[in-house]
């Protein structure tokens, strides 16, 4: 019954980005979405991440890595990352840990340049992310700031996800993005780079899904 | 960007044989990767199957059976698979399982093909013979083998005294009595200090006595003028390569201040690289009494380390060890009679095992037995019993430690007579079971090392003679050799570490060298072939037609590359000052020595398997 008041509501959203006039938009909205009682292993995914300045709800996008897959493998030949500019003062803490300082900061390309190959890249394809909310939280406000339309976003969030597979694991570090992975027997990545961090949370869904039954359904591991 | 696909890109630069691309190669390569993922257990490829890709394991590890069944290898992280298939076109043989967890990189086969084609360094990678890897594995070592000669100092190679000089005006006469009082072969010719010239005996035969030169005229007449001469601090290197340049063997070495220092001689390099084992072998066989002899055999070590870093190969190095070893056994045995009186009746010293195969490193313990003429009586046997006893004492104290396994001349059961050793072996092989097998291979390999050669020759020839008539010893010993784990992808990536033995370094002696000389050993005694030695052995079967030259030469270069490692660990830890052993770390061997194990494991195991087809028959 969720699942279909979410898909039904998903669709509605839809239809009304197909009114926008956007040509980019609309081509998001008309494109084939998997249903979801979709087989997952059919299912087109996406594993993306941005790297921010901060955890403000104003905090800009510094960076967005991306790649296509599905549950048989990933693909690498179509792996996107793109520096996004930000002449803002930048957070030195941030800075420490993604390396992306201000002067990189102010030779990427501008946001809504960013969002376009982004949004093509979306189309018809469910977001795979860890900590899947930050990600659609940034789409949702970069495209409404961008194009004054929030993008509707279907989306795995493998964190969610891990504490389905994992329900009882002590503390909150037992689902970090680095620790989930060492359980599957992943190697140890360098994070904070969005690319690298893609490329992680796609390999984990990999991993997650021959642990799940293998008909298991789209509908049925779309975040909540 | 710089940040692309960076975890991929640092891992493909890391592993054999991409770690031998430029960066942008490398780059172009991980965009053609795709990523998967098994479970353990789950099947990767299927024997049978179509295969277009290569696969690359980036963590967990994988199994590799022959049609499913016969284990091929194990992999774990950085090893590839399923190249076999793409240079046959795509028929898949082994079938590949994940034995954990396991994160593989697929690169499309058309990507390998033009790596292949593009870059030697990758085909030689990939090139489907495995002898062909080895055999430029062993030449890899050697050329890599840091050799003394690039470093030793003139100034090191120098043991000797102050160099014998005469002024240029002394007569020939006085300058060649001189000589002789100093027993030099060359004379250095000075003036006020100062080097002017040098004489040498071949220099008084041809331009003094063949040119009839009259012996009273001055030296100085005969000498070589402005000899050539290098500072102390030259190193051995330069000093051959001015003694093959100038077609000469002495050279004078002067200091600092221009002042000569010494003569060196063309014997002093090869004294100081090898031997050493010359020197030593001369202390072992004059020393007058056990102290001597054990001062001697003491050296032996030093000199088997300096071998390695002068460069020498592995069968020469294990040849010259094995005949000093030899030799203190001699002058064990002979010091031994000396104390207690010469000996009632004809016997041989016999050795086994490593020394009678003439492939002994450092470190060995001892294995011996004493063969007696049948006429022998009781107060003879009794001799004997102290004889044994003496020559076990001082091979003990020479450094041939006590054996644990009680062979040696200094248990009852070691000396036997000509007819109880006989019937000794073929009790073994008339009724082999598994345990008398275990503890009687090594007395298949045998070798007399003081005595009666010829008794102890009649015996290896009736023993022989025996085996190859026993179709059930000969299947004992083929299953025997099966013992033996050969760690198939250990080295990738640890892939042991985690089995149930715990084992985290690579035994050498166990794991590679044992099994090919079981397999050596008992295809020779299935042939009734007499060569002990490993190699010889592998030689002779080849040349008999009884083993396919290619897959014979493979077990050789296999052995050697095996044994090239072995000793150079073995020099690293008498160097060190430790105890020799076989435990090799692998975290010790570069990747490309790891690759080059690898090969030879996958040869050794080969061997294995035939020797099950071809003997075990009917038992394994």
């Amino acid at each position: 019954m969720r699942e279909r008041i979410a898909d039904w509501r998903f669709r509605r959203r839809l239809a009304a980005l197909g009114k926008s006039g956007q040509e980019l938009l609309c081509a998001y909205a008309g494109a084939r979405w998997p249903a979801p009682d979709l087989p997952l292993r059919e299912a087109a995914l996406l594993a993306l991440d941005f790297e921010l300045d901060g955890l403000a709800r104003d905090a800009h996008v510094l960076q967005a890595g991306w790649l296509a897959f599905d549950t048989g493998g990933i693909a690498l030949d179509g792996a996107m990352s793109l520096d996004i500019r930000s002449a803002r003062r930048l957070d030195d803490g941030a800075v420490t840990v993604h390396g992306i300082g201000e002067e990189r900061a102010r030779e990427g390309q501008p946001l809504r340049q960013v969002l376009g190959p982004l949004v093509s890249a979306l189309s018809g394809r469910v977001l795979v992310a860890h900590g899947a909310a930050i990600e659609v939280e940034v789409i949702e406000r970069t495209t409404r700031a961008c194009f004054g339309e929030a993008l509707p976003v279907r989306a795995i969030c493998t964190l969610e996800l891990e504490r389905r597979l994992h329900p009882n694991l002590v503390g909150s570090d037992a689902y970090r993005l680095a620790a989930v992975r060492a359980r599957y027997n992943l190697p140890a990545y360098d994070q904070h780079d969005a690319l690298s961090d893609a490329l992680a949370a796609a390999e984990l869904l990999l991993a997650q899904a021959r642990r799940l039954p293998a008909d298991v359904r789209l509908g049925s591991v779309l975040r909540g | 960007m710089a940040s692309e696909l960076s975890e991929i890109r640092s891992f493909l630069g890391d592993v054999s044989p991409f770690d031998r691309l430029d960066a942008d190669c490398i780059a172009a390569i991980a965009r053609r990767v795709t990523v998967r993922y098994f479970r353990a257990g789950d099947t990767i490829l299927e024997a049978g199957s179509h295969n277009d890709q290569l696969f690359i394991v980036r963590s967990g590890s994988v199994e590799l059976r022959l049609a499913g069944e016969e284990l091929t290898m194990r992999l774990g992280k950085g090893g590839s698979f399923a190249f076999p298939s793409l240079l046959r076109g795509g028929e898949v043989r082994n079938t590949t399982t994940a034995l954990e967890d396991t994160l593989v990189y697929c690169l499309p086969g058309e990507e390998f093909h033009r790596l292949r084609s593009e870059c030697d360094a990758v085909r030689d990678y990939f090139n489907e013979s495995e002898t062909e890897r080895i055999r430029s594995a062993v030449r890899d070592l050697r050329l890599k083998r840091p050799s003394t000669l690039q470093h030793a100092t003139i100034d090191q190679l120098l043991v000797h005294k102050q160099p014998v000089s005469c002024e240029p005006g002394l007569s020939i006469a006085d300058a060649a009595t001189l000589m002789s009082e100093r027993d030099v072969s060359t004379l250095a010719i000075c003036e006020g200090g100062r080097l002017v010239g040098i004489f040498t005996d071949k220099d008084l035969r041809k331009r003094v006595v063949a040119a009839r030169t009259d012996f009273d005229r001055p030296i100085r007449e005969v000498m070589t003028a402005a000899p050539r001469t290098l500072p102390r601090h030259a190193t051995a290197a330069e000093a051959m390569a001015l003694m093959a340049a100038g077609g000469f063997r002495h050279i004078p070495v002067l200091g600092s201040a221009g002042e000569l220092v010494a003569i060196l001689s063309a014997t002093d390099i090869l004294a100081y690289l090898g031997d050493s084992a010359i020197d030593t072998g001369m202390l072992v066989a004059k020393a007058a009494g056990p102290q001597a002899l054990v001062a001697a055999a003491r050296q032996i070590p030093e000199g088997f380390a300096r071998m390695d870093a002068g460069g020498f190969h592995a069968e020469h190095t294990m040849r010259f060890t094995s005949a000093l070893g030899e030799a203190v056994h001699r002058r064990a045995a002979e010091l031994a009679e000396a104390e207690l009186g010469p000996p009632p009746v004809p016997y041989a010293l016999l050795v086994f095992g490593s020394l009678a195969r003439g492939e002994q490193l450092v470190g060995s313990d001892q294995d011996n037995g004493i063969v007696m003429d049948d006429r022998v009586d009781e107060s003879g046997r009794e001799y004997f019993a102290a004889l044994g006893a003496r020559i076990s004492d001082l091979l003990d104290e020479c450094g041939f430690v006590y054996c644990k396994g009680g062979i040696m001349a200094k248990n009852a059961e070691q000396r036997l007579t000509r007819s109880e050793w006989s019937e000794r072996y073929g009790r073994w092989i008339a009724n082999p079971d598994e345990d008398r097998i275990l503890r009687a291979t090594i007395y298949f390999d045998m070798r007399a090392v003081h005595g009666d050669a010829v008794m102890a020759q009649a015996l290896h020839e009736d023993v022989v003679d025996k085996a190859r008539g026993s179709g059930l010893f000969l299947s004992f010993l083929a299953r025997d050799a099966q013992r033996s784990k050969v760690p198939l992808g250990f080295f990738r990536n640890l892939v042991l570490e985690k089995s149930e033995d715990g084992q985290k370094v690579f035994d050498a002696k166990a794991q590679a060298i044992l099994p090919v000389i079981d397999i050596a050993r008992t295809f020779a005694l299935a042939e009734g072939l007499a060569a002990v030695g490993t190699i010889e052995r592998l030689e002779v079967l080849a040349a008999a037609g009884r083993m396919a030259r290619g897959d014979a030469e493979s077990l050789k270069d296999a052995f050697l590359l095996v044994s090239e490692l072995r000793i150079a660990h073995q020099a690293a830890q008498v160097r060190a000052g430790t105890a020799p052993d076989n435990a090799i770390a692998p975290a010790a061997l570069s990747p490309l020595e790891r690759d080059y194990l690898k090969d030879a494991f996958s040869v050794i195991s080969g061997g294995l398997d035939s020797l099950k087809r071809n003997l075990a028959g009917g038992i394994a």
